[in-house]
């Protein structure tokens, strides 16, 4: 259980944030600057939060109002730093050992290779942190940070700095650790992907605060204000307000799209005639589609780029009008249809891929 | 005979090795300190410890004398529990150290904030407390940094000169340090003397180059060891 409500103010830039978890996996979620990094660096000791809250599986780490502040080696929580920050004087071994040294050398001879066998990196142990390869060196940080049985893991962006391979690869031994790792984890990346496949929940960070905490699914799914949208994945937002609503749909309207369209009605949301709403869908949700039609409206292709896999347009709505607006669709090749630039199609947005946000 | 160059010699070791000891734990802990400190004061208190660098040693040397000195506020202090500095084998010692303290305090401390302080960091998430963290961690990851600054502060402790000459004087057998028997010897029209004093003086010379060349080699294998880390990631 970890419950966390701290404040911390610096010029430009103030943090505020609260949330609590209980044996999970927590992916922090944020563009860069937005205190992601600070919030670890707080739960761990290593910044003092000017006043708030931390406690971990009951016990209090800090609390302004009693005066209280636990030292970070008191913590007994695992670090993994984003460059890893191994000591470069010492060897695997000695670094994994690091944080148990008070045990009888044969328990930690035992504990390392124990540690060092279950990363897969079993026989590096005499070498220095500059003779392994990146994958490596990300390895060993995190034997080390689990070597002293750490009762909650922050792992600040732990594959920045990995090629795709060593990421992908990274990624299943991570989603190995947590289903073995019992504690508490919390995960800070910018990758929406990545903090979807090894997190359980998701924290939306924006400029220190948070602006979305719930399961993941719902995270991805039902955005709770554009800038989390935004941050999820939903690149196409319009402005709009409802026309008519019932409990299977609701009909928007969208000024920039000069019409009408069906959105499903998510479960549990109530909205108002008139009342004022965010539209939004994912690029990969986008149709390109010959004939006008339901949630259909013409454009011209501006741009178009090939990817390995997909094509990625971006589409100008309205082609003609002043303000130029635009809609950006990503598309399987085989999907595709061909397109030449300035050629005018048809946007589709189906209703079920639609989200209405009211935040 | 021997007794006229030995005397200077021991006199030399003697001042230079505790000024160096007094210098390194001193400019080490300070160097620390200042490293972390993000005061107000910080350039103001910075500037204070580098004074002696830039000021002519004798400048720095009537300075320690006025404050020391039997109507200055530390001597008329030491007068009151019956003992003199001026002119005795500590002021030596003093001056070599007021002299030799900001290369050592200087140079550490550039190698202190070379040290990653996620590395440091890290130390302490594995519950290691301040002193081992910077025993085990800081220290060797600034070790030719500190190294370097040793041997400067050692090279400067045994030409000091001006500083010594106004506190410690020239007694032979007490604070006749080798510049200072040098000078008086020259002064005196002893070439003889003088000369073999500058031999020793380049023998001991030679010695700390030797030592300078060899931790520059070692600091230099460490930034590549570093380097090659670096660009591994």
């Amino acid at each position: 259980m970890l419950d966390v409500k701290i404040r911390r103010k610096l010029p430009g830039f103030s943090l505020d944030i609260s949330f609590s978890i209980n044996q999970e996996i927590l992916s922090i979620l944020g563009p860069s600057g937005s205190g992601k990094t600070m919030s670890l660096q707080c739960i761990a000791g290593i910044v003092r939060p000017d006043e708030g809250y931390i406690a971990l599986n009951g016990k209090v780490l800090f609390d302004s109002n009693k005066g209280l502040n636990l030292s970070t080696q008191m913590r007994k929580i695992g670090f993994i730093f984003h460059n890893y920050a191994l000591f470069p004087h010492l060897t695997v071994d000695e670094n994994v050992a690091y944080g148990i040294s008070h045990l009888p050398r044969i328990e930690v001879t035992r504990k390392v290779s124990r540690l060092l066998d279950s990363m897969n990196i079993s026989g590096l142990g005499k070498r220095f942190p500059w003779q392994l390869s990146s994958g490596q060196q990300q390895r060993v940080a995190i034997a080390r940070a689990l070597a002293p049985d750490p009762e909650l893991l922050l792992l600040d962006e732990p594959f920045s700095a990995l090629d795709t391979v060593i990421k992908e690869r990274l990624e299943f031994d991570l989603a190995a650790l947590q289903r073995s790792y019992k504690g508490n984890m919390l995960f800070v990346t910018h990758d929406l992907a990545q903090g979807y496949k090894l997190g359980s929940k998701m924290a939306i960070y924006n400029s220190g605060s948070i602006v979305q905490f719930d399961h993941k699914d719902k995270v991805i799914t039902a955005p709770a204000t554009s800038v989390a949208a935004r941050l999820v994945g939903f690149k196409n937002l319009y402005e709009g307000f409802i026309a008519e609503t019932n409990e299977k749909y609701s009909i928007v309207k969208i000024g920039d799209l000069e019409q009408n369209f069906k959105v499903i009605t998510q479960n549990g949301v109530k909205l108002n005639i008139n009342q004022k709403v965010i539209v939004g869908i994912r690029p990969e949700n986008v149709r390109i589609v010959e004939h006008p039609g339901e949630n259909t409206f013409p454009c011209t292709a501006d741009q178009i780029v090939e990817g390995v896999s997909t094509t990625n347009f971006l589409l100008q709505i309205n082609p003609g009008s002043i303000i130029k607006n635009y809609i950006e669709c990503i598309l399987l090749k085989s999907d595709a249809p061909f397109v030449a630039n300035n050629q005018t199609c048809y946007a589709h947005l189906p209703p079920e891929h639609l989200v209405i946000i009211t935040g | 005979m021997a007794e006229t160059y030995l005397s200077p010699l021991w006199i030399s070791l003697k001042t230079v090795m505790t000024a160096t000891a007094i210098t390194f734990f001193l400019g080490i802990a300070v160097a620390r300190w200042m490293a972390r400190y993000s005061g107000k004061l910080k350039n103001l208190i910075d500037g204070l410890f580098l004074l002696p660098l830039v000021l002519p040693p004798t400048v720095v040397g009537l300075g320690l004398l006025l404050l020391l000195g039997k109507h200055g506020p530390i001597g008329q202090l030491l007068l009151h529990i019956g003992t003199t500095i001026v002119f005795s084998w500590p002021a030596t010692v003093i001056s070599a150290v007021v002299v030799s303290f900001p290369l050592m305090y200087m140079t550490s401390r550039g190698a202190f904030e070379q040290v990653e302080s996620d590395i440091e960091n890290a130390a302490r998430t594995l519950g290691a407390g301040e002193w081992r963290v910077f025993w085990t961690v800081t220290m060797p990851l600034a070790w030719p940094g500190v190294a370097a600054g040793t041997v400067l502060a050692f090279a400067r402790a045994l030409g000091e000169f001006g500083a010594t000459v106004m506190l410690a004087g020239n007694i032979h057998g007490k604070t006749a340090t080798i510049p200072i028997a040098i000078y008086f010897a020259v002064q005196a029209g002893d070439m003889k003397q003088a000369l073999v004093l500058v031999a020793i003086v380049l023998v001991i010379s030679l010695a700390l180059l030797f030592t300078m060349s060899y931790w520059k080699t070692r600091a230099s294998l460490f930034k590549n060891i570093i380097r090659r880390r670096e660009s591994v990631n």
